[in-house]
């Protein structure tokens, strides 16, 4: 009570300082929230590709390569390294995309062949797997129910087609929390429905495929595997974990590296502010500290004291931080649901992080000060007007 | 037996790069035990200096200060805290309390300098204001205090660690005629009821008739000692 009372002694002056180190918490909380998301998402991609390849339409094809196809995709099993070769549609479920945090809504047709192999774990919130047999319908991640109207039971309209959902996936803050899944051959129909009409007479609908999944004999490393592919079919992209890591996770690491640099500078000014505040306390308090000296108050009580003061206006200054910043990210985030982009996560590291993080400034920034206040000659003190 | 004892003090402040005042030149004194002493002088003649050397809160240039029997003025910085936390107290003109604080909070923090627990510091503070008649203005803050209350707080601050020594400079300085003549009674009936040492530097002459003993500066020396009271 005693050091709360002394740092509202000059209440505007504990105010403007306390705004700073807030400004600066806030700043951390929120971007720092979606840093946590990034990071989230690039571990959850991880994950999802760590024992498999993915293959894409290479660069090459548009010089005379095989277009991707169904057929092209499963040649693939005829690698010795290859169990399983999983054709799928991936397009997004939007016809046009606007600017989004992270990866578009999907929608995802997939033959299932992979199925048994498949180690990423996936729970379902409500309902059921899809089969093989369930044509005309979809099973949808987290992040869609709301914006789908998407519950068990419920029909929901598919780039112009119904489809009935048959199961909600759990939350897996990866690529699945945004898709629509459905069997290759709903897919299949969406994706001709959305071809230029003159280059539908030439196409095998049942053929169509837009990538694969590739699924490695056991022993088999999935980035040799990839080169291999890569190797092989100039006209496939193939990536395996390490490539995914390279591109993804390196890029997001930057960017969660200038998030924090930003937050950083910000808390720099704060705590500033919080060393010229303790400046001038003590300054203003120089008698003071000669009456406590001569009381017999030692250096280390002094010092104390002022690191006690200075570490409370961090307090204040972080939990407020804190909580601003929760607000406005869980306001974001309800708002970012109905479109399934939530972009901010606040994790307890961030939580418990932030708040240690002002209070260790506040006091680091009134270390100074505070020893300045203890070196006070208390006769000198004394005569200070 | 001397309880007090300054010898051959000399001590320079310095003010510029090279301007120097040279506050004592060779002063010497010795207080008895369970004397109330009064030093009196014009401004600039050493008497709140000797007061901050015989109180260890300062170090001399050259001399010797003993407390209690004990020499001070060669001890570190840690153990001249210990004594001025145990064995000393202090009266400051002007009353010099912490604002923030109430009466009972400004005399416990002398306390628990002392090594009191917060709750015995409490616990004797209420006592010490007691001992004053402010017993019914424990939380009180400074502001909401008379000059004459705020002052008695002070002494209930010097007098909560039982010191051996109680040294004021200019008790009386901010004090009506009259409040200062109920302070000055009560450091005589305090001097007398539990004989603690009153070293009391001052300007004021009426302090100097209630003490038992007064001597003059000038000059940073000591001109001589007169008996009084």
């Amino acid at each position: 009570m005693r050091t709360i009372r002394n740092v509202f002694r000059r209440k505007l002056r504990a105010f403007l300082t306390i705004s700073g180190i807030t400004i600066g918490i806030f700043a951390l909380v929120v971007m720092g929230a979606m840093a946590e998301k990034i990071t989230l998402l690039v571990n959850g991609g991880t994950e999802f590709y760590k024992d498999k390849v993915t293959v894409t339409e290479g660069e090459s094809h548009g010089l005379g390569g095989d277009p991707m196809s169904v057929e092209k995709i499963r040649s693939l099993e005829e690698l010795d390294e290859v169990a399983v070769a999983s054709a799928d549609i991936s397009i997004t479920l939007e016809e046009e995309v606007g600017a989004s945090f992270g990866m578009p809504d999907l929608i995802t047709g997939t033959d299932m062949r992979g199925q048994e192999l498949e180690s990423f774990p996936i729970s379902f919130a409500d309902g059921r797997d899809l089969t093989t047999d369930d044509l005309g319908k979809v099973i949808i991640g987290s992040d869609l129910v709301k914006k789908l109207n998407g519950r068990v039971g419920n029909t929901i309209d598919v780039r112009g087609r119904k489809f009935e959902v048959v199961g909600v996936l759990n939350k897996t803050f990866s690529i699945p929390d945004n898709t629509v899944y459905m069997n290759l051959s709903d897919a299949q129909d969406i994706f001709y429905d959305n071809l230029p009409e003159f280059i539908r007479p030439g196409v095998d609908k049942a053929n169509l495929a837009t990538g694969g999944t590739i699924y490695p004999t056991p022993g088999t490393d999935p980035d040799q595997l990839a080169e291999l592919i890569t190797e092989r079919y100039s006209d496939l992209e193939a990536v395996g974990p390490q490539k995914f890591q390279d591109n993804i996770a390196t890029t997001t690491g930057i960017f969660t590296m200038i998030v924090y640099g930003v937050a950083l500078i910000s808390l720099v000014v704060g705590g500033l502010s919080v060393i010229n505040t303790m400046t001038m306390s003590v300054y203003e308090r120089t008698r003071e500290i000669g009456i406590r000296k001569a009381m017999g108050a030692s250096d280390g009580r002094i010092i104390r004291q002022f690191l006690g003061e200075a570490g409370v206006i961090g307090l204040l200054g972080g939990l407020l931080g804190l909580g601003f910043g929760a607000a406005t990210t869980a306001l974001l985030n309800m708002w970012g649901e109905a479109s399934g982009n939530q972009v901010f996560l606040l994790t307890p590291r961030l939580v418990i992080g932030s708040v240690l993080f002002a209070v260790f400034l506040g006091i680091a920034s009134g270390l100074y000060p505070a020893w300045h206040a203890a070196r006070m000659n208390p006769v000198q003190a004394l005569r200070h007007e | 037996m001397s309880i007090l004892k300054a010898e051959n003090l000399h001590k320079r402040y310095q003010l510029g790069k090279e301007n120097f005042v040279h506050a004592l030149r060779g002063a010497s004194l010795a207080v008895e035990q369970s004397e109330m002493l009064a030093i009196m002088g014009p401004s600039g003649s050493g008497k709140s200096t000797i007061m901050h050397l015989m109180g260890c809160l300062d170090r001399p240039d050259e001399g010797r200060v003993e407390l209690s029997g004990r020499r001070v003025d060669n001890l570190g910085g840690r153990e001249l805290t210990r004594i001025r936390g145990k064995e000393v107290g202090f009266i400051f003109q002007g009353f010099n309390l912490v604002p923030t604080l109430s009466a009972v909070d400004n005399v416990s923090l002398a306390a628990e300098y002392a090594g009191q627990s917060r709750r015995k510091a409490r616990e004797i503070s209420e006592q010490a204001l007691a001992d004053v008649g402010l017993g019914e203005r424990l939380d009180h803050k400074p502001s909401e205090l008379s000059g004459g209350e705020q002052q008695r707080v002070a002494i209930a601050r010097a007098l909560v660690n039982d010191p051996r020594v109680v040294l004021g400079d200019e008790p009386t300085g901010d004090l009506d005629t009259e409040t200062s003549d109920e302070i000055i009674a009560m450091m005589r009936r305090i001097n007398s009821d539990t004989g603690t040492t009153f070293v009391l530097v001052t300007h004021n002459p009426e302090v100097g008739e209630a003490c038992d003993r007064v001597i003059h500066m000038r000059d940073g020396q000591v001109l001589e000692e007169a008996a009084s009271g």
